[in-house]
């Protein structure tokens, strides 16, 4: 079944439903997740204790998310030949990339609470030939080539989290799923919990309850965790010049419909005949290149250029592709950025 | 009118005056948005709130 009548812009209709596609798709979940891991808080301490730690040299940080673009660009390369020693902060999916690379970000961010696929950016313990048949959400995707053999590339992930584990700071959502915090405890990670805002927090609801459970700072994570990753470097780090990488928000044009993150999903509501007006396409001046987007993506988009212009603290956009500029964010090569930070403009 | 109306008689049929039942494509629709929501909430002008007696100066500060 699909729907039997798709308007043109199906796509951009559904931005104004976001919101609550996100509540009905995470809310149960991540409740219950945070009430289950209330058992594991023992072996963590409050994110507050990350305010009032050194995290990178100055004022600066960058955030290294998990976008198409993180494969395409030689990122680490220049993070290494500049001595770049302002904070990184990876999110979970990007941090097998850093460690690859010799890079030991200085606070990892994880977010989501699904059961079973954010553990494997920390390597899956359970994961058999079985799961991989009852989900193809890695292989099928425009990311790291190696997903391709998921099992291979999940024990090289394990033995690579195993051995850095101990050195990773990781900045754990209390809803979480359980898989994700018993791999950071095995492994070894430092753990500083907080708790994403789910609603209002000025009003009695769901982030009132969460604190009400655990009294750890709830963070506007903005609907995803790169975002998070930016928000907790200025606003908990209190970094002044914020870089991101990998922040895509969109496919390069050209990639196939079915290496996108809500394929399935999207070919069950509106049929392959369809699939045009779902996604959103953007045209980027700064590097002219057409983009294309699921209308989640497009929501993260949205929402981050709008908190981004709220903020007291500069954001950088230094991907050089895909959807996220805007007045709110300079959209510069990372050469660029890193430039300004050789020549002390952001002491 | 309708106020004037209302009570003045009872009918032998029940009348059922809620919402009708969603159709078949409406509840799969709705199964299927859930499926493409985003990864965590987005709450509009908020960034961190360290203890709720700090959110609720926010508020009055508003």
């Amino acid at each position: 079944m699909s729907l039997d009548r798709v308007p043109q812009d199906f796509g951009r209709d559904l931005l104004k439903r976001l919101p609550q596609m996100t509540h009905d798709r995470i809310s149960g979940l991540a409740l219950s997740n945070a009430k289950n891991n209330r058992q594991y808080f023992r072996y963590g301490q409050s994110i507050r204790a990350v305010r009032d730690t050194a995290i990178g040299v100055g004022s600066s940080a960058l955030v290294v998310a998990a976008g198409p673009s993180l494969h395409r660009k030689q990122y680490a390369t220049q993070i290494k030949d500049r001595g770049f020693d302002g904070a990184i902060i990876s999110t979970d999916s990007g941090l097998v990339y850093c460690l690859r690379n010799g890079i030991v970000p200085d606070l990892v961010v994880t977010i989501d609470p699904h059961a079973k696929r954010i553990v494997r950016w920390f390597g899956d313990p359970e994961l058999s030939a079985k799961c991989l048949q009852q989900d193809d959400y890695f292989s099928r995707q425009d990311m790291d080539r190696a997903f391709a053999d998921e099992l291979a590339y999940n024990r090289e992930v394990l033995a690579l989290i195993d051995r850095y584990g101990s050195k990773v700071r990781l900045a754990l959502s209390t809803v979480s799923s359980e898989q994700v915090v018993r791999r950071a405890i095995a492994s070894g990670m430092q753990i500083f919990w907080w708790n994403p805002m789910l609603d209002d927090p000025q009003k009695d609801g769901l982030t009132t309850d969460l604190f009400d459970m655990n009294g750890f700072p709830c963070i506007n994570a903005c609907g995803n965790v790169g975002a998070a990753c930016w928000m907790i470097a200025g606003e908990v780090l209190r970094k002044r010049h914020v870089g991101l990488l990998g922040m895509d928000f969109s496919y390069y044009d050209g990639t196939p419909y079915r290496s996108t993150q809500y394929y399935e999903e999207a070919m069950k509501l509106v049929g392959e005949r369809n699939l045009d007006k779902f996604f959103i396409r953007t045209h980027n001046p700064y590097v002219g290149q057409w983009f294309f987007s699921d209308p989640a993506y497009y929501w993260y988009r949205e929402v981050f250029l709008e908190t981004a212009s709220q903020v007291d603290f500069k954001t950088y956009n230094c991907t050089e592709g895909g959807i996220l500029f805007g007045e709110s964010v300079s959209f510069i090569p990372f050469s660029g950025f890193l430039d300004m930070w050789t020549a002390g403009r952001f002491n | 009118m309708s106020e004037l109306l209302k009570g003045n008689f009872k009918v032998n049929k029940a009348i059922d005056d809620q919402k009708s039942e969603s159709t078949a494509e409406e509840k799969f629709e709705r199964e299927a948005l859930r499926k493409l929501g985003g990864s965590i909430a987005f709450v509009s002008r908020q960034k961190v709130m360290w203890d709720k007696s700090e959110a609720k100066e926010t508020k009055r500060d508003k």
